[in-house]
């Protein structure tokens, strides 16, 4: 019994470290790519668009593990896309009613959370197959994992090609804006030098 | 007989979930839409607003109006009449779209009360080029409009941007996107003119 009661918070430590760093979705496992480049531009956008996955991500594992022994297996990426597309709606409406220049600004990109593989990947690979509280610590995990490779991309990119971070002024007024580092090329490079140097880290350690 | 019964067997749970998160979202809906709406209504009063701050009510003409795009396609067009205190109309404005360089544009455009002159115009929606292509939201393009004709701006790639006329000096490396604002504004002004003097609502004096 005590040793039962030992392993449980380690697997639960374990499974929301994992999306944190060693499974990271965007720098360790490279899933989630359209949001990552589309929506970094700046930080805000990339706050919400993460806060948006968190939601959905939690909502939807939460469902499957609930109905997962009922899923029949030739039906199950049916049920998940199912699943997956409700919340992102209910998302999509609660941005367009609370945060209206938000929706605007992030576009077609919270419908498209809807095709994003890291939801469907952990409802296939983890809240189909554990319980529920392994399944929201999960969500919880690789969401905030997300979140913070989103912010950390928004916030270099918005930096460099503003000279702001959430509208202030953080660069020096001699600081050549570098517009570049807002546009689909400038996201292709922030993620690229990063990806080059989480594997350099990896490298090192191991 | 079987085939029924095993088809729901297999996808009794599918229908259940369908029926569930169908109405889940139907209710959502049902208590967000009318902020959604609203929040519409305020953004397009709001641009409206900056463009014709003289007026203090946007009535909206019950008149159905439509025009051709520049894709070739019907779009339909709700006019706003901009009244003042003294409830005198001084002004319309109305939101229309056309191509741009990377997207739809959407712009809100107010003209005078005789559909003489611009008051000017403003972006609803934009996905243009930044640092190049949304410069179209910026002040200095878009004060070339105010007071511009209304019958008829040109596009032209060297200038005087402070001269108020009919021609309009492009952005420099977003040319693209400047002549799509200009051609939104032609198409949608021209039609638009010739539809509410065809119902007499303009140009007989009526509401001036």
């Amino acid at each position: 019994m005590t040793e039962t009661s030992d392993i449980k918070p380690k697997i639960y430590q374990q499974t929301f470290l994992a999306g944190l760093w060693r499974e990271n979705p965007v720098f360790r496992l490279l899933l989630g790519m359209c949001p990552t480049l589309a929506v970094t531009a700046a930080l805000k956008p990339a706050l919400t668009m993460g806060l948006c996955v968190i939601f959905v991500l939690v909502c939807s594992n939460i469902v499957v593990s609930l109905m997962r022994n009922l899923l029949k297996p030739h039906l199950r990426i049916l049920m998940f896309t199912l699943t997956i597309s409700t919340f992102v709606t209910i998302a999509d409406l609660f941005l367009k009613a609370y945060v209206p220049k938000m929706s605007e600004a992030l576009g077609p990109y919270v419908p498209l959370i809807i095709v994003n593989c890291i939801i469907i990947c952990r409802a296939e690979a983890c809240a189909s197959k554990n319980n529920l509280a392994v399944s929201i610590i999960d969500a919880l995990g690789m969401g905030l994992g997300f979140t913070f490779t989103l912010c950390v991309l928004g916030a270099i990119r918005e930096l460099l090609s503003t000279g702001k971070i959430f509208e202030i002024q953080m660069m020096p007024g001699a600081f050549v804006p570098w517009a570049a580092l807002s546009m689909p090329v400038g996201a292709f490079l922030t993620l690229g030098l990063l990806l080059g140097l989480v594997n350099q880290i990896t490298k090192t350690r191991s | 007989m079987l085939k029924i019964k095993h088809f729901i067997q297999q996808s009794w749970l599918l229908i259940v979930a369908a029926f569930c998160f169908g109405l889940l979202i139907a209710v959502t809906d049902a208590a967000l839409s009318p902020k959604i709406q609203q929040n519409k209504i305020n953004k397009l009063n709001d641009l409206a607003a900056t463009l014709l701050p003289q007026a203090k009510d946007f009535i909206p003409v019950k008149l159905e109006l439509e025009i051709n795009s520049l894709q070739g396609k019907k779009q339909k067009i709700t006019v706003y009449k901009a009244l003042s205190k003294k409830d005198k109309c001084i002004g319309w404005s109305f939101n229309t779209s056309g191509p741009g360089f990377a997207d739809k544009i959407e712009l809100v455009i107010a003209v005078d009360s005789n559909f003489k002159a611009l008051a000017g115009f403003d972006c609803l929606a934009t996905n243009e080029t930044p640092g190049f292509g949304d410069q179209i939201k910026n002040d200095y393009y878009q004060n070339q409009f105010k007071g511009a004709s209304a019958e008829g701006l040109t596009l032209t790639k060297t200038g005087d941007p402070e001269k108020i006329d009919e021609e309009i000096v492009a952005i420099t490396g977003a040319t693209v996107s400047s002549q799509a604002v200009v051609s939104i504004i032609n198409n949608s002004l021209i039609q638009i003119k010739q539809q509410l003097q065809q119902h007499g609502l303009i140009g007989n004096d009526r509401n001036q």
